[in-house]
C-alpha cells in the first residue's frame, strides 16, 4: 500500500525516485496519453505535468465559429428568408385591404393583421436598409470624382453609410429572433453538490458565492431561499431567487453540470480529484403567466400537529408544501415568520412546477438543434474548472478562459463567458429560422 | 471513568456517554450526571474558545439533556440573535467557524442559562418577527402566534377590495384592536396601510406600555393610540371614545379553563393567563367584544376574530340568534385548515333598532 502511494506521489511530482522497474514500465508505456492509469485511479501523465500550461485541445460539440453581422448578410440563406418575409407581408396587407368588409373568414384575417403587425417594424428596417446601401452606392460613384473636397466628403459619408447599414442589420437580426416568453422573467437558481463528496460540497459553496457576486455586479437582487451546509464548511444545496434586468436572459447559460479539477483542501496526499456539481436555473412566472390551484397544496407546517393557536408557542417556522399532481416539493425555514417562509416556498414551488412545464415545451421544440444552450436540462456536462492548469473551458462553444481565482469572483471574466454564450446562442437560433445547417 | 477533554468539543461529545463520567479539561472540570438529574450548567470555558458552530452543538446538547423543547432551534435563534442576525442560516461559511469573544460566550452563557428555565425563545431575545416586524417581546406579555399572521392577511385582503370599489368613508380608515399585546395586529395592518389610523386597547398595564414602545420603534406612533382599558369593565367609556370604527379586531383570550393545566411550561409559566383564559367555554370575551360591535361599527363595518376551532359553530348560532346586530359572514380556515377566523359584518337595521332602544 505504502509503495503504491509512493509511486502516485512520484508521478504527480514528477520525481521518479521511489518505484519498482515495473511499475514505471506501465506507466511509461503509457505515456503517449494525455492521463495514465495507476493501480486504480487515473492521473494526469508525468509528461503534462512537467509542462506548464499543456496543450489542450477540448472537442467542441459543434464545429463552428462566431460569424460577424456582415458574413452573416453576405450569405444567400438570410437573403432569401428576408425576400420571404417581404413577400408574406405584401400578400397579408393585400388580402387585410380588399377584406375589410368581409367577416367570412375571421380566424385568417385576424392572424394576417397580427402577423403584419409583427412585421411592420422588420419592413421598415428592410426598407431602410435597402435605401441606405442605395446611398453608399452612390457614394462609390462620388470617390471617382476629380474634385478633393467632393472625395473628403465622399469618404466621410461613406464611413457613416457604412456605420448605419451596421446598425441596421444588428437590429434586423435581433428582430427575426425570437422573445422567448420566459427571457423577461425572473429566476430561482439552485446549486447541488454533484459527484465527490466534501470537495464536491467545497466547490459548490464557491460556485454559489461567484454567482452571488456576479448577481451583485450586474445589479441584481439575490434572495437566498434555502441553504444546506455541510460540516467542512461545503455547501450541499442551495437556492436563490434572483431578479433584475435580463438575468434569466444571461443566467440560463450557467446550467448544467459544472466539473472541478483540483487537489481538494481534503486531500492529505495531494492527488488531483474530479468532482462535480449542477447548477439548475429556473424561470420564476408571474401570478398571470402561471397559476396554482391552492387546492393542489398541501402545506406541512409543525403547527399542523397539537392543538395550535393559543395553546403552543413554538419557534419551528419551517413550512413545506407539497403539489399533490406532481408531488413536487419544496420547503423552506430561512425566516423566522412563518408567513414569509410560507411566501418563499411557495416561490420556489412555482419556479419548479414552470421549469417542469417549459422544459416539456422547449423540448417538443427544439429538438432539431444541435447545441441545445439551456435547453438541455441539468445533465449537460457544460463547463470543466481545472486549476492546477488555471483554465476554464465551456464545452459547448470551446472556449477557454485563464485566471480561474478572477472568474470566481463573479465579475468580467465569467460575463465575457456569458455574453460569448448568448452570441453564439442567438446565432445558432438565427440559422435554425433560416434553416441552415452549418 | 476519567476521560481527557480535547480542544474540539465536537470530539468530546461523539465519545462521551452522557451518564455519569467525569472529565478533565486543561484546567477545567466538567460533570455531567445520570439523566434527570442535570441540576448543572456547563461552565463558560475560560482557557480556550469555542467557535459559533461548537457552541451552538454545545448548548444543543445541554438543552436536549434538560428536556427543553426544541432544543436545535433554540441554540441556533439565541446565538444568532448575539451575533446580529435573524437566523444562523444567513451567516456565512467563514463566520460560522470563527470564535467567540469572551463576552459573547459570557452573554450566550446567560440567555441560554434563561431558556433553560423553558423560557420561551422569544422572550429570552426579547425580540421575534410578525410579517413583515421585528416586534420587542417582554414578559408576561402574549407572544403572537402564525396563526395571526394570517388573520391580518384575510383582513388586508379584504380592506383592499373595499378600496378598489371605492367606497368612499374608508379614506378615513380606523380600527379598533381589543387585546393588543405586543399591538402585533394594529402594527401590521398600520404598516400596510398607510391611510389606515389604529386604536389598541389591553388591560394589561405591561401590554400597553409594550405597544406603545413597538409603535415608536417603528414609526408608526402617530397614527396609533394606546389605552389601558379592560373591554368587560369598561364598555361605556369604549363606546364613547371610540366609536365608530370601520374595522374591529381581536385575537381574545379562547382557551377553555379546564385546558389551562396541560399547557407546555413555556406558555403557563411565562405568558400572561388573562390573555389565554377565556372562561369555562372559551368564549367570554369573545361574547363582550360580539355584544360591544354594532355600538362601535359604522355601516357595514366587520369583526375579524381569532377563536378556538370549537368556536365558530356556536358564535354563528349566536348571530343568527336575532336582533344582535351583527350578520355572519364566514369561517375562514388556517393554513392547518382549522376552523379559525370569524368574520361577522354589522347589521344595518338591527344596529339602529339596537341604538335607539339604549
Amino acid at each position: 500500500m505504502a509503495f503504491t502511494q509512493a509511486v502516485k506521489m512520484s508521478l504527480l511530482c514528477g520525481r521518479f525516485k521511489k518505484y519498482s522497474y515495473q511499475m514505471w514500465s506501465s506507466v511509461m508505456s503509457q505515456r503517449n496519453y494525455r492521463t495514465v492509469l495507476c493501480g486504480r485511479r487515473r492521473y494526469p501523465s508525468p509528461k503534462i505535468c512537467q509542462k506548464s500550461r499543456a496543450m489542450h485541445a477540448t472537442q467542441p460539440l459543434m464545429i463552428t465559429k462566431l460569424l460577424t453581422v456582415d458574413e452573416i448578410f453576405a450569405r444567400k440563406p438570410l437573403q432569401d428568408y428576408l425576400k420571404k418575409i417581404e413577400t408574406e407581408y405584401s400578400d397579408s396587407l393585400k388580402v387585410i385591404n380588399s377584406t375589410e368588409g368581409q367577416q367570412d373568414s375571421n380566424e385568417e384575417f385576424r392572424i394576417k393583421r397580427t402577423r403584419v403587425s409583427v412585421l411592420d417594424p422588420l419592413i421598415e428596417y428592410i426598407k431602410e436598409l435597402k435605401i441606405k446601401e442605395q446611398e453608399f452606392a452612390e457614394t462609390e460613384t462620388l470617390l471617382k470624382d476629380d474634385d478633393p473636397d467632393m472625395c473628403q466628403l465622399a469618404v466621410i459619408e461613406r464611413e457613416a453609410c457604412q456605420k448605419a447599414i451596421q446598425d441596421i442589420r444588428q437590429k434586423i437580426l435581433s428582430q427575426l429572433i425570437p422573445e422567448e416568453e420566459s427571457d423577461m422573467s425572473d429566476l430561482v437558481l439552485e446549486v447541488t453538490a454533484g459527484i465527490g463528496g466534501q470537495e464536491a460540497m467545497l466547490f459548490t459553496a464557491e460556485v454559489f458565492d461567484m454567482y452571488q457576486r456576479f448577481a451583485a455586479h450586474q445589479g441584481w437582487a439575490f434572495d437566498i431561499l434555502e441553504y444546506m451546509k455541510s460540516e467542512l464548511g461545503g455547501l450541499r444545496h442551495a437556492s436563490a431567487s434572483i431578479s433584475g434586468n435580463e438575468s434569466y436572459k444571461r443566467m440560463k447559460f450557467e446550467a448544467g453540470v459544472h466539473r472541478v479539477q483540483r487537489v481538494p483542501k481534503t486531500e492529505k496526499q495531494g492527488r488531483m480529484h474530479t468532482s462535480t456539481m449542477t447548477v439548475v436555473v429556473l424561470p420564476q412566472p408571474t401570478e398571470i403567466t402561471f397559476t396554482i390551484n391552492s387546492k393542489d397544496l398541501r402545506i406541512e407546517t409543525k403547527r399542523a400537529s397539537g392543538a395550535g393557536g393559543q395553546h403552543v408557542n413554538t419557534t419551528d417556522s419551517a413550512v413545506r408544501i407539497v403539489h399533490l399532481p406532481t408531488g413536487v416539493v419544496s420547503e423552506c425555514q430561512q425566516e423566522r415568520s412563518q408567513l414569509k417562509n410560507k411566501e418563499k416556498a411557495m416561490k420556489m414551488l412555482r419556479a419548479k412546477l414552470y421549469n417542469i412545464r417549459l422544459e416539456e415545451e422547449t423540448c417538443k421544440r427544439y429538438t432539431e438543434r444541435k447545441v441545445q444552450i439551456g435547453t438541455k436540462g441539468r445533465s449537460e456536462k457544460i463547463r470543466t474548472y481545472n486549476f492546477p492548469q488555471d483554465r476554464i473551458t465551456d464545452h459547448r462553444i470551446g472556449k477557454t478562459v485563464h485566471e480561474v481565482r478572477e472568474f470566481l469572483l463573479g465579475e468580467e471574466l465569467l460575463e465575457e463567458m456569458n455574453t460569448a454564450l448568448r452570441e453564439f446562442s442567438n446565432q445558432e437560433t438565427l440559422m435554425d429560422i433560416l434553416g441552415e445547417n452549418y | 471513568m476519567w476521560i481527557r477533554l480535547r480542544r474540539s468539543l465536537n470530539g468530546f461529545y461523539n465519545r462521551v456517554d452522557p451518564l455519569i463520567v467525569r472529565c478533565i479539561g486543561h484546567k477545567r472540570l466538567y460533570t455531567f450526571h445520570s439523566p434527570g438529574v442535570a441540576e448543572c450548567i456547563p461552565a463558560i470555558p475560560t482557557d480556550y474558545r469555542l467557535t459559533v458552530q461548537e457552541c451552538v452543538t454545545l448548548w444543543t446538547r445541554h438543552f436536549q439533556l434538560r428536556g427543553v423543547s426544541e432544543p436545535r432551534l433554540s441554540s441556533q435563534y439565541i446565538i444568532a440573535h448575539l451575533l446580529g442576525v435573524k437566523t444562523l442560516e444567513s451567516l456565512g461559511q467563514d463566520r460560522l467557524a470563527e470564535f467567540l469573544t469572551h463576552k459573547q460566550m459570557e452573554q450566550t452563557w446567560k440567555l441560554c442559562t434563561r431558556r433553560l428555565t423553558r423560557m420561551p425563545v422569544q422572550y429570552v431575545i426579547e425580540e421575534w418577527d410578525f410579517r413583515d416586524l421585528t416586534l420587542k417581546m417582554s414578559p408576561p406579555v402574549f407572544i403572537p402566534r402564525p396563526e395571526t399572521e394570517e388573520l391580518v392577511g384575510l383582513m388586508l385582503a379584504d380592506l383592499q377590495v373595499k378600496q378598489g370599489t371605492g367606497v368612499s368613508e374608508e379614506a378615513n380608515l380606523r380600527c379598533l384592536e381589543v387585546g393588543c399585546g405586543t399591538g402585533a395586529i394594529s402594527l401590521s395592518l398600520l404598516n400596510s396601510l398607510p391611510q389606515l389610523r389604529a386604536i389598541a386597547l389591553d388591560k394589561n398595564k405591561d401590554a400597553v406600555e409594550l405597544t406603545v414602545e413597538n409603535a415608536h420603534s417603528l414609526g408608526l406612533q402617530d397614527r396609533l393610540e394606546v389605552h389601558h382599558m379592560d373591554v368587560i369593565r369598561d364598555a361605556d367609556m369604549i363606546v364613547r371614545m371610540c366609536s365608530p370604527v370601520s374595522v374591529l379586531v381581536s385575537n381574545p383570550p379562547y382557551l377553555f379553563s379546564e385546558d389551562m393545566a396541560s399547557l407546555d411550561p413555556e406558555v403557563h409559566k411565562f405568558e400572561d393567563h388573562d390573555a389565554l383564559d377565556g372562561g369555562v367555554d372559551g368564549m367570554q370575551v369573545i361574547r363582550h367584544i360580539l355584544t360591544l360591535a354594532p355600538q362601535l361599527l359604522s355601516n357595514n363595518g366587520r369583526v375579524y376574530l381569532e377563536v378556538d376551532p370549537r368556536h365558530p359553530p356556536f358564535i354563528q348560532l349566536w348571530a343568527e340568534g336575532g336582533e344582535r346586530g351583527l350578520r355572519y359572514v364566514h369561517t375562514h380556515h388556517d393554513f392547518t385548515g382549522r376552523p379559525r377566523f370569524c368574520v361577522l359584518e354589522n347589521d344595518n337595521a338591527t344596529y339602529i333598532k339596537t341604538r335607539t332602544s339604549i
